[in-house]
């Protein structure tokens, strides 16, 4: 039983991770058509930013989150009408386009080395507590407080989507952009938005992992290939087949790892993801996937 | 007192390809004029231009909406004007509620409180978005989404409503309705301009007319004294 729940906290804590990674690529997708490498170099770079803040600075833990999550709703917009904008149009085909966030997810991680060098940092810790006990289990507390603020920003990014004018503005501009800019809804700006929101979702995930993985420049490469495999099966672009995906896929590894070996969680997880591809495209949410 | 809408020698080019050569129209306000023409003539490139929803880049001429230049004017700058367009297809946003979409219609309207009173008034004009009002808009049938994006288009408060082949696809049942409740909006003091494939049901319902015929405007006069010319009546009234 112990053992049980610690590989289901941990496996909750890597799940929801990868499911706020997967919300990012589906955010995108939606809004522009395409798929972003950038992703897990976002959360490198977030949770870097976070250690300076919060690590180095010594600034207040919420008043870090809050900085950080500000400027990186900045840098994903500024990615995105700075070079992804650019190229749609100069009517760049879209399989060059996402080449060019493969650039910028190595210029950041490369960027990130330069700044911060290449030696694993420690995220301080955010509570004093060694462990809590959760039926009989002692767990970590940054270990409960990543999926607690993970699951709290996925509500609040529902919320936000779903019940505020600015929210369905979103997603009227990325369902049909020539109807939404008719409405008055500034189509650009909107996109830029929405990759920001990616982008912040995925440093807030960084944050969150940082004090339990350590932080390196490398932190968000297999995270961010893991988030792509989340978003596949819950269906790509589907807002909550996303957080599902991520979650299921979190818990498969860790359990994989628990009870098989560690050695071939990755294994298994790509097994998984090429399955969904032939089985189950359209993925847990049953989101479009095949041309018609 | 100047037009509410006017267009001065208007061209566009698609890259090298001058799709509309030369075209003139005005719209005063409160009336309600039809662009007439075969597929292909330029309307629906014209009507897209006033709504800054084609590439400025192909632009050539002088279009003035209320007293200001929107030749150029990104489209959700116009639609700040208060000029509305429903577009050829409908494009409703097919994975929005219906009531969503009349939302994203007053997305631009600050008066939070008397968008509710429209919302009313919509639904009282098309009874069967109210039956709807939570149903995706993707799920309506081709008159519902056209009531839609008609109510969607009215919810701005717009000075001005365009509208693109407003009877594509649909029954003639529904077509009547449709241009009933076309009539209704100009009479109640919205400037109408609409694009209408089906030249007998456009000549009947609007005051003045302008044939288009490739990329050119070839006739314009009162509908009623369109309908009774020869030549209209040959080419596009079916008539001997």
């Amino acid at each position: 039983m112990t053992m049980f729940m610690q590989v289901f906290v941990s496996g909750l804590v890597i799940g929801c991770v990868y499911g706020l990674i997967a919300l990012g690529y589906s955010l995108i997708y939606k809004a522009s058509g395409m798929m972003s490498f950038v992703q897990g170099d976002l959360l490198t770079v977030g949770a870097f930013l976070g250690y300076t803040f919060y690590g180095l600075w010594k600034i207040p833990v919420a008043i870090s989150f809050v900085m950080v999550f500000i400027l990186m709703v900045l840098l994903g917009f500024g990615i995105e009408r700075g070079i992804i904008n650019r190229l749609v149009k100069k009517k760049t085909l879209p399989i060059y386009i996402v080449l060019a966030t493969i650039a910028v997810s190595y210029i950041l991680q490369n960027g990130a080395m330069y700044i911060w060098g290449s030696n694993m940092l420690t995220f301080p810790r955010l509570f004093s507590a060694n462990s809590i006990k959760i039926f009989g289990v002692g767990v970590q507390p940054e270990a409960l407080f990543c999926i607690v603020v993970s699951l709290i920003a996925m509500v609040i990014l529902h919320i936000f989507m779903k019940y505020t004018k600015y929210g369905t503005a979103m997603r009227a501009a990325s369902m049909d952009p020539m109807a939404a800019r008719s409405c008055g809804i500034n189509v650009s700006v909107s996109t830029g938005l929405t990759w920001g929101i990616a982008a912040a979702m995925a440093s807030l995930a960084g944050m969150l992992i940082g004090p339990v993985y350590g932080v390196f420049t490398t932190l968000g490469a297999t995270i961010g290939r893991k988030g792509f495999s989340s978003a596949v099966m819950g269906g790509y672009g589907n807002m909550y087949g996303a957080i599902v995906g991520g979650i299921i896929l979190g818990l498969m590894e860790t359990f994989t790892s628990g009870y098989i070996s560690s050695a071939y969680k990755d294994l298994f997880a790509y097994i998984i993801l090429l399955l969904f591809l032939f089985v189950k495209p359209t993925g847990i949410f049953n989101e479009r996937a095949i041309m018609e | 007192m100047a037009p509410l809408l006017e267009v001065k020698n208007f061209h566009y080019y698609y890259g090298n390809i001058h799709v509309v050569k030369d075209v003139n129209l005005y719209v005063n306000e409160g009336e309600m004029v039809t662009l007439i023409g075969a597929n292909g003539a330029g309307k629906t490139t014209t009507l897209r231009t006033i709504s800054g929803l084609t590439d400025a880049a192909g632009v050539r001429g002088e279009i003035t909406f209320a007293g200001h230049r929107i030749d150029k004017m990104p489209g959700n700058k116009v639609a700040g004007l208060g000029l509305a367009q429903v577009l050829e297809g409908r494009h409703v946003f097919s994975k929005l509620t219906v009531q969503e979409n009349l939302m994203v219609g007053a997305y631009l309207r600050k008066d939070t409180a008397k968008i509710k009173d429209d919302l009313k008034n919509i639904y009282q004009q098309f009874p069967r978005l109210l039956e709807r009002k939570d149903q995706l808009a993707g799920t309506l049938s081709g008159g519902e989404q056209q009531m839609l994006a008609i109510g969607r288009a009215l919810i701005g408060r717009p000075k001005m409503i365009l509208l693109d082949e407003p009877s594509l696809g649909l029954a003639p049942i529904i077509v009547r309705e449709i241009f009933e409740s076309i009539k209704e909006i100009n009479k109640q003091g919205t400037t109408i301009l609409f694009v209408e494939q089906n030249a007998k049901v456009a000549l009947a319902t609007a005051h003045r007319g302008y044939v288009f015929a490739v990329g050119e405007v070839v006739m314009q006069d009162e509908c009623y004294k369109l309908a009774e010319n020869q030549e209209v009546k040959k080419a596009y009234l079916g008539e001997q």
